[in-house]
């Protein structure tokens, strides 16, 4: 069985960078919000790494060799931002 | 001066920010043990805590993957969600630990610039007591295979035990991390509990380092990548009895707050 947590293919670098900036860097989630398109294109994300993005499908995502937690955590900053008011802040 | 006091926290976000998947009961509870850990941390008068947490892929990406690495800075500081946090960072012990770590055979990586992962910061959300203590960020590699082996990291630890008892400052070990979990994976709601129970009564008899013997391979197949960060510190505190403040399994996650007298 492979690891949970797999070595990240080179091949996917790009997707790996694009979740990096998405989890760190509320500018890229931002622009992503406004234009999810435009902003997966100007990341270099092909057609399929795209199509995965679209739907945020994490299987898909980590069959592209996305990292697993790059995906957990861009999506919990994502809800985080999106949704601000139903979390409970300590 | 031997080391003053020794922990283990968790560091799940969920703590810090609990959307409604998450049983606020719980949640309190463990925040009760971090309290216990405030209280006792605070009295042990520490004038550096040494925190050694695993990097979540937010201060290192993939332009550098260092397996051990030292925040050398003047202040670490980051964000999470709302929160915005930074601390001072107690440079002697910070520079002392980087070059005697390296003069001890341990290749260690240090940067001045990172963001402070937030596996850094719950815990000292919950626990840094009411006059703030300067820290040294400790980096240990979990979540980017190759990750170091259990057997470096115990290593890493009694080196730097022995470095911290030649200070003259009195210093606070904590591990922040664990115990098992699986984010991201399709395993996220299903954790290995039944590992977690057998490693923390394991550690209450101060069988600390017999996880100096488990491979990268059992970790990752038990949710526990991040156990390297409790065997770096189970290097520092030897055979010590490991008291367990809390063990609360949640739905993702088992929460343990652990505390070794020093």
């Amino acid at each position: 069985m492979d690891a949970h947590y797999f070595f990240p293919p080179a091949a996917a670098f790009p997707l790996n960078r694009f979740l990096f900036a998405l989890k760190s860097d509320a500018a890229v989630r931002a622009r992503y919000a406004t234009d999810a398109e435009a902003t997966m294109r100007a990341h270099g994300l092909d057609d399929a790494t795209r199509a995965a993005l679209a739907s945020f499908d994490r299987e898909r995502l980590v069959g592209l060799g996305a990292h697993p937690y790059l995906v957990f955590m861009a999506q919990v900053r994502l809800r985080m931002e999106n949704d601000p008011g139903s979390f409970e802040y300590f | 001066m031997p080391l003053v006091a020794a922990f283990a926290c968790p560091h799940t976000p969920q703590l810090l920010v609990r959307p409604p998947t998450e049983d606020r009961a719980l949640v309190l509870r463990v925040h009760e043990a971090l309290g216990t850990v405030k209280r006792r941390l605070s009295a042990a008068r520490p004038d550096v805590i040494v925190l050694i947490a695993g990097d979540h892929i937010e201060g290192f990406f993939l332009n550098a993957v260092p397996a051990l690495a030292v925040y050398v800075g003047a202040r670490a500081a980051g964000e999470f969600g709302r929160y915005r946090y930074a601390f001072d960072v107690h440079e002697p012990v910070a520079r002392a630990i980087v070059e005697q770590g390296i003069e001890a055979g341990f290749d260690l990586a240090y940067s001045q610039d990172l963001p402070l992962d937030y596996a850094f910061y719950v815990p000292l959300h919950f626990a840094m007591p009411a006059a703030a203590v300067p820290i040294v960020p400790l980096y240990v590699n979990v979540y980017l295979p190759p990750q170091p082996t259990p057997r470096r990291c115990h290593a890493w630890g009694r080196a730097l035990r022995a470095i911290l008892d030649a200070r003259a400052e009195r210093v606070a070990l904590i591990a922040s991390g664990g115990l098992s979990h699986f984010p991201g994976t399709g395993r996220y709601g299903a954790p290995d509990f039944d590992f977690d129970r057998a490693l923390l009564a394991a550690l209450a008899e101060g069988r600390g380092a017999e996880t100096a013997r488990l491979t990268g391979e059992e970790l990752d197949k038990a949710g526990n990548v991040e156990l390297r960060t409790w065997i770096t510190l189970l290097g520092a505190v030897g055979d010590a009895r490991a008291e367990v403040l809390c063990y609360e399994p949640s739905w993702h996650h088992g929460n343990a707050v652990v505390a070794w007298p020093v």
